[in-house]
């Protein structure tokens, strides 16, 4: 509304947002728990004077190197990148509130590829203390890293009090902050630990060095899943009212909670049976398998926290489809369409004939021919309801949504969407274009399914 | 259309700090960032040529960069965060809504990135010992450095789109389904996106030849007399060539497609000390070349070096006015209410001095080491 929406057919944008920053916790959360594993690793293979596994962290080091400082980092500008061009009004307002949490982040940024350069390409060339400190300092600076983010990600999902002061420090501490640091901690010990089964176990052939590797990652992987487990608690514990409704509402969030459930048992289950009382069975099948759990637990649990946020993109500050709540007033009295920046641009170049006074004449939009209305309709399903829906096919398609709906029943749902359903944002437009948006979905919508008795 | 129309509203938060706070940083940033970015922007295609074609200095100068290519790319990454960011606090209006109506072509950029990259990598596993450039390895070096101007490119779309106000009703009305755009416009049709990006390139090709002297001085105390000769000269060669095509995209960037308002502002007291700087700058660090290019000594590599992170700032400096100016006539970005948010702007300030600190301490180890003989 204050942005252009940016339309991606069938996937629709934010969709774009989810697949990257999916993509990018798989391997930020490796990010922080590698440092770490990498730190104290390094410190038990300096003192025991274990050359063998000094040789392996070296060559740990560079696969980390590989998967985190190129494909973490870029994916990490990667989400901000995505969320300014599908979410910019929450972007804006994200970034007006804590420019200075993302500024302090990104000093330990710079801490952090520092010291993992050096970790890695003067390795063997700094005193052994001096190499461990590097580690440490990337360790510190990952941690610090999450810490910061996760205020601010956590922020997203539980405003808190910040929506009546307005005060960074009030935004930053949310109710979740807590809750998710130690979720998010757990999953980058618990991660680690996957990927380092899942390196060893292609790159180690001499079987004490992988039963030494497996075993000593096997603690802090239980640890981790711990963590998760009590982080995860505390997330639900601390959601708010709607989110927790909704999570129980959406028949897909029911199915996915359900299998992060199940696949964090089972690979409880299969760290204990296998590294930490069997450390022969870290195989490459063995660690593959446990890895893509554990890739499926981290994905899956990342779309549902964002999920839940609906109608929100940050609670209760902006909606999901780029609205602050405060404007709603304004908007349902003098129109959506003349109220957003670019709806109302477009309605000036194009229906001249529907603008008297310099403003947007509801009741002249209606006296257009239908074919005009119609596609008013549809500006207005852009930019009200295009962030959530595809139209005919794809990503919670309108079109489906609607089928063989009678325009009375559409008509309803559009002016009390969140009575119909509350984690839809509420219609922010007058009964003009109520009935103009209407007359799109209707003629979108495919009939009843036919052959039903 | 009047394209003011299609800019939003500002944020009913303001701005965090005062707008010179946040500019001040953007240009720092953009100045840090230019340095590792003009490297691999112009850097890989010249170590790829010379690599295939040049001397056995120069081949030798084309894998010195190339290994060092994946520290500077990380680093060049890391600082472009800072002037993406500020750019967002403070020119959030127009930066949105250009770069959404290039959204797949600046979405793009992600993805080639990762590609050029990890190609660096690949091209890179050539060249260790004992290791052979497999025509794969060839392959993807040259596809890193042609996606490296590629990006160049798209960058100079998204920037020169963000202040060319006057082509969006254009570009939105043609390339939108209801209003909504599809994201896959450039900035084609803009006279000064072309000067723009070549111009990049020239002074891209002088930064390389200010860091091959900083380089030779500084890091390449192991290569011979001979290599360390060749490499003022070819420094000098270079930066030549880099001035000359930086003045020749100058000159027609500022008198070819300067609105009267820029011209008139950036030609005026007290800017105009600031264009004749930014025009003269550059000449510095080709004096300081002049002079090491029968011997490059560690001092002078510095002091080049340095006098080439001048000429960036400077032209940093140079480009934030003419972007202001450009903007001017659409919106004030210096008009903005201030919401100071005082204790998270002091806590950053301290642990930016404070990360600098650990940041000197780590080089200062590094160079302790590399002073020592290699042990492992």
């Amino acid at each position: 509304m204050h942005y252009p929406t940016w339309y991606v057919p069938f996937l629709t944008s934010p969709m774009l947002i989810a697949l990257i920053a999916i993509l990018h916790v798989l391997v930020s959360h490796y990010a922080v728990g590698g440092g770490l594993f990498l730190a104290v690793e390094t410190r038990y293979a300096y003192r025991t004077n274990n050359k063998e596994y000094l040789a392996y962290l070296r060559d740990h080091a560079w696969f980390f190197i590989l998967i985190t400082v190129v494909y973490g980092a870029i994916t990490g500008v990667g989400i901000w990148w995505t969320i300014g061009l599908a979410s910019p009004l929450a972007t804006e307002t994200l970034i007006h509130t804590f420019v200075f949490g993302w500024a302090m982040e990104y000093v330990f940024f710079v801490l952090e590829i520092v010291s993992a350069f050096i970790f890695f390409y003067y390795w063997g060339r700094l005193e052994p203390k001096v190499h461990q400190a590097m580690a440490w300092i990337y360790a510190f600076s990952a941690w610090m890293s999450l810490v910061l983010i996760t205020g601010i990600t956590a922020f997203m999902l539980n405003s808190g009090a910040w929506v009546e002061n307005r005060n960074f420090w009030v935004g930053f501490f949310n109710p979740q902050f807590i809750p998710q640091v130690i979720a998010r901690t757990g999953g980058a010990l618990l991660l680690t630990s996957l990927y380092v089964y899942l390196h060893a176990s292609f790159r180690v052939k001499e079987t004490t060095l992988r039963d030494l590797i497996a075993s000593r990652s096997t603690l802090p992987a239980l640890v981790g899943a711990a963590c998760v487990i009590l982080g995860g608690l505390g997330w639900y514990i601390f959601l708010p009212e709607s989110a927790k409704a909704a999570l129980a509402a959406a028949s897909s969030l029911n199915i996915m909670m359900v299998l992060i459930f199940a696949l964090t048992i089972a690979v409880f289950v299969m760290l204990y049976l296998g590294p930490l009382r069997n450390p022969s069975w870290v195989s490459p099948g063995f660690a593959l398998v446990l890895f893509g759990m554990g890739l499926t637990v981290f994905s899956t649990g990342e779309f549902v926290r964002e999920a839940v946020r609906k109608p929100y993109i940050i609670y209760n500050v902006v909606y999901s489809n780029q609205i602050f709540p405060e404007e709603l007033p304004t908007l349902r009295e003098k129109g959506y369409l003349e109220g957003g920046t670019w709806t109302s641009a477009w309605v000036r170049s194009r229906y001249s004939n529907a603008v008297q006074s310099q403003q947007i004449d509801e009741q002249k939009l209606l006296a257009l021919p239908e074919a005009d209305q119609r596609e008013l309709g549809k500006v207005l399903f852009q930019y009200h309801c295009s962030s959530c829906h595809a139209t005919r096919e794809g990503y919670s398609a309108a079109a489906q949504l609607v089928r063989g709906w009678t325009l009375e029943m559409i008509k309803n749902l559009v002016q009390n969407t969140e009575k119909f359903h509350f984690f839809m944002p509420p219609w922010a437009g007058t009964p003009e274009e109520a009935e103009l948006l209407t007359k799109y979905l209707i003629s979108i919508a495919p009939p009843r399914p036919g052959g039903m008795k | 259309m009047n394209p003011t129309e299609l800019i939003g509203p500002p944020s009913p938060l303001g701005y965090p700090a005062p707008y010179w706070f946040l500019v001040t940083f953007k240009v720092l940033g953009f100045t840090l960032h230019m340095g590792p970015m003009h490297l691999w922007f112009a850097g890989t295609l010249l170590a790829m040529i010379l690599a295939r074609w040049g001397s056995t200095e120069a081949q030798r100068w084309s894998a010195r960069l190339l290994k060092q290519m994946s520290v500077i790319i990380a680093l060049g990454v890391n600082f472009g965060i800072v002037p993406l960011l500020f750019t967002q606090v403070a020119y959030y209006r127009v930066f949105y809504p250009a770069t959404i109506l290039m959204a797949w072509p600046w979405f793009l950029i992600i993805i080639l990135l990762t590609f050029a990259y990890y190609g660096v990598y690949i091209y890179v596993t050539g060249l260790k010992d004992n290791a052979e450039l497999t025509l794969f390895k060839r392959v993807a070096g040259w596809i890193s450095a042609i996606l490296f101007l590629a990006i160049g490119f798209l960058f100079s779309n998204g920037f020169s789109l963000m202040t060319n106000l006057d082509a969006w009703p254009q570009i939105w009305q043609s390339t939108s389904v209801a209003g909504a755009p599809l994201g896959t416009a450039l900035n084609l049709a803009d006279p000064t996106l072309w000067p723009r990006w070549l111009m990049m390139f020239g002074l891209a090709l002088t930064t390389v030849a200010a860091y091959t002297v900083f380089d030779a001085g500084v890091f390449a105390r192991r290569e011979s007399a001979g290599y360390r000769r060749w490499a003022g000269s070819f420094a000098l060669k270079l930066y030549t060539i880099g001035l000359i095509w930086f003045a020749v995209m100058g000159l027609w960037y500022v008198f070819g497609t300067w609105s009267t308002d820029v011209r008139d502002q950036m030609f005026a007291s007290p800017l105009i000390l600031l264009t004749v700087l930014t025009a003269l700058g550059p000449g510095v660090p080709w004096l300081l070349i002049l002079f090491q290019r029968r011997q490059i000594t560690q001092t002078l590599a510095i002091v080049t070096g340095l006098a080439q992170f001048g000429v960036l700032g400077l032209n940093a400096i140079s480009r934030q006015f003419v972007q202001n100016i450009e903007l001017s006539k659409f919106v004030d970005v210096t008009a903005e209410p201030v919401n100071l948010q005082l204790s998270p702007l002091v806590v950053f300030l301290i642990l930016f001095v404070a990360g600098l600190g650990v940041v000197a301490w780590m080089l200062e180890k590094v160079l302790r080491a590399e002073r020592q003989p290699s042990t492992g």
